[in-house]
């Protein structure tokens, strides 16, 4: 079974429908789980306890976890001397500490079987150091870094972590940024055009594919930086 | 929970330290280090030994913590000798 954070909308949800229509078992986390048709479960990832309480009942329920897909995060586009310290703190419990709780907190159940992938989510603004992007860009540096170290440390357990750092994808979290803005980011990629969550899908599967066990800690940039 | 209790627990996390340890001449005694300078096992052996130790407490009815603020001392790490990690042990099972 694979674990997909932030499985309500956007990302999460794309990955997970993508999943399920290729028969592959999905359990979804999410902070409302009433409009996912799939099995899920409540759970706010920047909060150990709800993260710890998802790993006891998958353990409880005997669930052999294949893989883990850190895909809930949250966006705030602001400058950073204008954020509101409770933004700053959202931002990285959520993007930060949620990826490394649920990382801490499901990979023992991977480490059991000496296999699994986990997918963790970047993004863009940390490679070309997006403006009024500086704290949710920091959030997400910690996770490139957490990735690249967690590997090694996942390497003996035959475990691989990855992370894919979109450019902007049309889902939620763009709300708030204008068509130019984003044509202006887009145009600073090699493969200058923007990408959809179906590209997203792709590199997911990709990563679950045993023929992808030769890459670990790696950020794989969607459209090139 | 009696002396002869925890006697038999540690005899038995012990063993199963020894069992993860290559050079199987050594024994496992309370001052064996487990992590450190000196250090017996790698950090695969350690996370096998925690998988092993959260089943024994899971058969004994509670649930053991391995990330708890006791791992993260260097002083008083749980993990610092066998004797440590065996006392954390049984003090999470006293407080179940």
């Amino acid at each position: 079974m694979i674990i997909v954070t932030g499985a309500s909308k956007g990302l999460g949800r794309a990955i997970s429908d993508r999943l399920i229509s290729k028969k592959i078992q999905v359990f979804g986390l999410a902070r409302n789980v009433n409009n996912i048709p799939f099995p899920s479960m409540t759970c706010d990832v920047s909060s150990y306890e709800n993260v710890k309480k998802v790993s006891r009942v998958l353990k409880k329920k005997g669930v052999i976890v294949e893989g883990l897909i850190n895909a809930a995060g949250i966006a705030s586009m602001n400058l950073a001397v204008t954020t509101p310290p409770s933004v700053s703190q959202n931002i990285v419990n959520i993007n930060l500490l949620g990826t490394i709780y649920c990382c801490q907190l499901i990979a023992p159940l991977m480490l059991r079987n000496k296999t699994g992938t986990i997918i963790n989510f970047s993004t863009i603004a940390v490679a070309l150091g997006l403006k009024g992007e500086s704290i949710y860009a920091a959030s997400k540096a910690g996770v490139e870094g957490f990735t690249r170290s967690f590997a090694r440390e996942m390497t003996d357990f035959n475990i691989n972590v990855n992370c894919i750092a979109p450019g902007p994808i049309d889902t939620d979290l763009l709300k708030g940024i204008s068509v130019a803005q984003i044509k202006k980011i887009v145009s600073q990629q090699i493969i200058p055009k923007q990408f959809t969550p179906d590209s997203i899908s792709d590199l997911v599967e990709l990563l679950l594919d045993k023929r992808s066990n030769s890459l670990s800690g790696q950020i794989l940039h969607v459209g090139g930086v | 929970m009696s002396k002869l209790y925890n006697e038999n627990l540690k005899a038995e996390i012990f063993g199963a330290i020894k069992n993860l340890i290559e050079d199987k001449s050594k024994d496992v005694t309370d001052d064996t280090k487990l992590i450190g300078d000196e250090n017996l096992l790698d950090s695969m052996k350690l996370v096998e030994l925690c998988l092993f130790l959260e089943d024994k407490a899971e058969d004994l009815g509670f649930e053991f913590d391995w990330t708890s603020e006791a791992a993260m001392s260097k002083s008083r790490s749980m993990f610092k000798t066998a004797g440590s990690l065996v006392n954390e042990f049984i003090d999470q099972m006293k407080r179940k």
